[in-house]
């Protein structure tokens, strides 16, 4: 049928009108707070007005500075660490969840992702009492954002590690065995091959979900120890500015470019959107 | 002086199990597969041929018994020091790496040089027939060629044996065909010790130099493939191997057999069976003969055909004995009769008055007919408990 006639007959039936009225209300909802925010951050006055009145960078050039860039960098440093971390439990974690049986494995499972299911202001507040219990007071900040960060973000790792153990093709470990290779040449040169895009979208899950953070991060922070979403929601008491709106598109857009240049890389949208492509 | 050299087995197996938990799904196996022999491991699905292949692989460990390769204990080896070459049924290629990759991958793993890996992944390419297709990954290959990469990398590493998993169940039948051929004269070129696993007996008939008949965990024959199909030694390798009639009976004082039912066979009964013991009486379809009316020595089965399948070279004539009474009984039987012979009934019937008699004929379901053995046309007969 020509590909015209199909069109004009979806765009006068009702199911396909309500499909296009829903992904509408979709794209307003998610890409409106971002349009929106990234043309506050022109404003000529220190006002966020929308739409914005005259046109200044002057907002961006302070978003640069220090006082911003510092608590970028640290979320940056923190996200990356976490990432890796996260990433290398959860390898063996997954290996061990979900190749094996044995006793104890339900409880490892349940404490694995419990953190999924738990509202991270409660991991977060638990946290800043067990460093003071402990008498960690002075690891509070960087140290113990990182164990909690690890901790919320390692869930998405095994997910997605042991999602890809799950589709490795059957028997290819028993063939690299027969062929002459020990366990660890089976594991890297064939089963760490297979599995890489589980374990780099883990990671890249890992980052976002720590560099967006703001519930643990709020209790664990410390002066000059401070991501950049703690740092946000400080400024934010003083009332919404077009120097936070800057602030916030870097932030957001951050993540962004990791996951486009991941996407380039490795193929993570296997991940994200099914795996139909590995076969 | 004489020398006298006791040939070492490439692969013993001395009395190997494997239990999980309650079920056994070895129950104890002996086998020796000598140099260059060519061993198919033959049984239905449960029996135990895909295990006793991993056990000598080494992918898991025996609950009991040893295995010997050229003489070496490698029971308690892993499976990468056991130099052994694993064709999988699913091929299980490393979808990552090209055609060639996958090739070399066991010589990478025993540090040849770079040279020649090079040269033997070319030749091993080259001796399955996919010289030019290295560069190739799995997924863009054809399920025959996968097989071939497969068969490839497992025979460049010179295994000591080389194990075949039911390598063929995921073609066509065509292909099927071909490369049973096909595997079978690479495996005579060269002379690799080969055990192969099937649940296909035609596979088997054809590409082996002897078939062990698995069942319940256990071999129940072994032997070469006419000795299996001529000589079943037990009721299940009869039945399990092509088609089989099968009678039940006692031997007569006329030194016939003589069915619950009233059916005699002619069957020549050695002296040492006395008149009255219980036997089984097996005769291949194909031995058998259809007749219009019972021929004079009375040797034969009469009933209504029930059935004529056309099976292209031959046409099956299933004769059902109990007309009105239940339907399966073990006198009901089957005649296998080639297509070239045109007519079935002018074979052997000297009366000769079915000779001019149409093919068509026999095609009615519910006609009488007598299905009848020969004096010579009886395969087995065994008696007691078989």
């Amino acid at each position: 049928m020509p590909r015209i006639l199909t069109r004009r007959w979806r765009a006068t039936s009702g199911p396909w009108a309500l499909l296009c009225t829903v992904v509408g209300f979709v794209y307003l909802f998610s890409l409106g707070p971002i349009l929106i925010t990234a043309a506050v951050s022109f404003n000529q006055t220190n006002r966020s007005f929308f739409p914005p009145r005259g046109f200044s960078l002057r907002w961006w050039e302070r978003a640069f500075a220090p006082e911003w860039i510092d608590p970028l960098l640290f979320s940056l440093k923190l996200g990356s660490l976490t990432a890796l971390l996260a990433t290398l439990l959860a390898l063996p974690l997954a290996f061990a969840l979900y190749r094996y049986r044995f006793a104890g494995r339900n409880a490892l499972i349940a404490l694995t992702l419990g953190p999924l299911m738990l509202p991270t202001l409660v991991t977060g507040v638990g946290l800043l009492q067990l460093f003071q219990y402990l008498g960690w007071r002075e690891y509070i900040g960087f140290t113990a954002l990182l164990v909690g960060h690890v901790v919320i973000c390692m869930p998405f790792a095994v997910r997605t590690v042991s999602i890809s153990l799950q589709t490795l093709p059957p028997n290819v470990e028993l063939a690299a065995a027969s062929l002459g290779a020990t366990r660890w040449l089976a594991m890297r040169h064939v089963v760490l091959p297979l599995i890489k895009s589980g374990v780099v979208a883990g990671a890249v899950f890992a980052f976002i979900h720590s560099f967006t953070d703001v519930n643990l991060s709020i209790f664990l922070a410390r002066p000059g120890e401070v991501p950049i979403t703690v740092k946000i929601l400080g400024f934010l008491e003083f009332g919404f500015a077009p120097t936070l709106a800057a602030v916030s598109v870097i932030t957001l857009l951050l993540p962004l470019i990791l996951v486009a240049i991941v996407e380039r890389v490795s193929g993570l949208g296997d991940f994200i959107y099914g795996d139909h492509r590995r076969g | 002086m004489e020398i006298t050299v006791v040939a070492e087995p490439a692969l013993r197996l001395v009395g190997i199990e494997k239990h999980y938990g309650p079920t056994v799904a070895v129950a104890g196996i002996d086998l020796d597969v000598i140099e260059g022999e060519f061993v198919t491991l033959l049984g239905p699905s449960g029996c135990g041929k895909t295990t006793t292949l991993g056990l000598i692989a080494g992918f898991f460990h025996p609950t009991a018994g040893e295995i010997y390769l050229k003489g070496r204990p490698v029971v308690d080896l892993p499976s990468f020091q056991r130099d052994i070459g694993v064709v999988f049924q699913d091929y299980a290629l490393f979808p990552h790496m090209t055609a060639a990759e996958n090739v070399a991958f066991g010589l990478r793993m025993r540090k040849v040089p770079p040279a020649e890996i090079a040269k033997r992944v070319a030749d091993a390419l080259d001796l399955v027939q996919l010289a030019g297709l290295g560069e190739r990954r799995p997924l863009q290959m054809s399920g025959g060629q996968r097989q071939r990469v497969a068969l490839a990398r497992a025979l460049v590493i010179n295994p000591t044996v080389l194990l075949l998993d039911e390598p063929l169940s995921n073609l066509d039948l065509k292909l099927r065909e071909e490369m049973r051929v096909e595997i079978a004269s690479i495996q005579r070129r060269l002379g690799i010790t080969t055990v192969f696993v099937t649940h296909d007996q035609s596979e088997a008939l054809v590409m082996s130099n002897r078939i062990a008949v698995m069942n319940a965990g256990r071999i129940e024959q072994i032997g070469d493939p006419s000795d299996i199909y001529e000589r079943p030694a037990t009721r299940f390798v009869a039945e399990f191997i092509g088609r089989m009639n099968l009678f039940s009976g006692q031997v007569t004082a006329a030194r016939t057999v003589k069915t619950a039912r009233g059916l005699e066979i002619g069957v020549p009964v050695p002296q040492e069976i006395a008149a009255g013991a219980a036997v089984h009486v097996a005769v291949r379809p194909e031995r058998t003969h259809l007749l219009r009316d019972k021929p004079a020595d009375g040797l034969a089965l009469r009933g209504t055909l029930r059935q004529v399948l056309y099976l292209g070279p031959t046409r099956e004539f299933h004769v059902d004995r109990s007309v009105a009474e239940e339907r399966r009984t073990r006198d009901d039987g089957v005649c296998a009769v080639p297509e070239d012979r045109g007519r079935p009934l002018d074979r052997t019937d000297a009366t000769a008055h079915t000779a001019g008699k149409p093919l068509a004929d026999l095609r009615d379901h519910g006609g009488v007919v007598a299905l009848a053995f020969g004096r010579v046309e009886i395969d087995q007969l065994h008696t007691g408990k078989w």
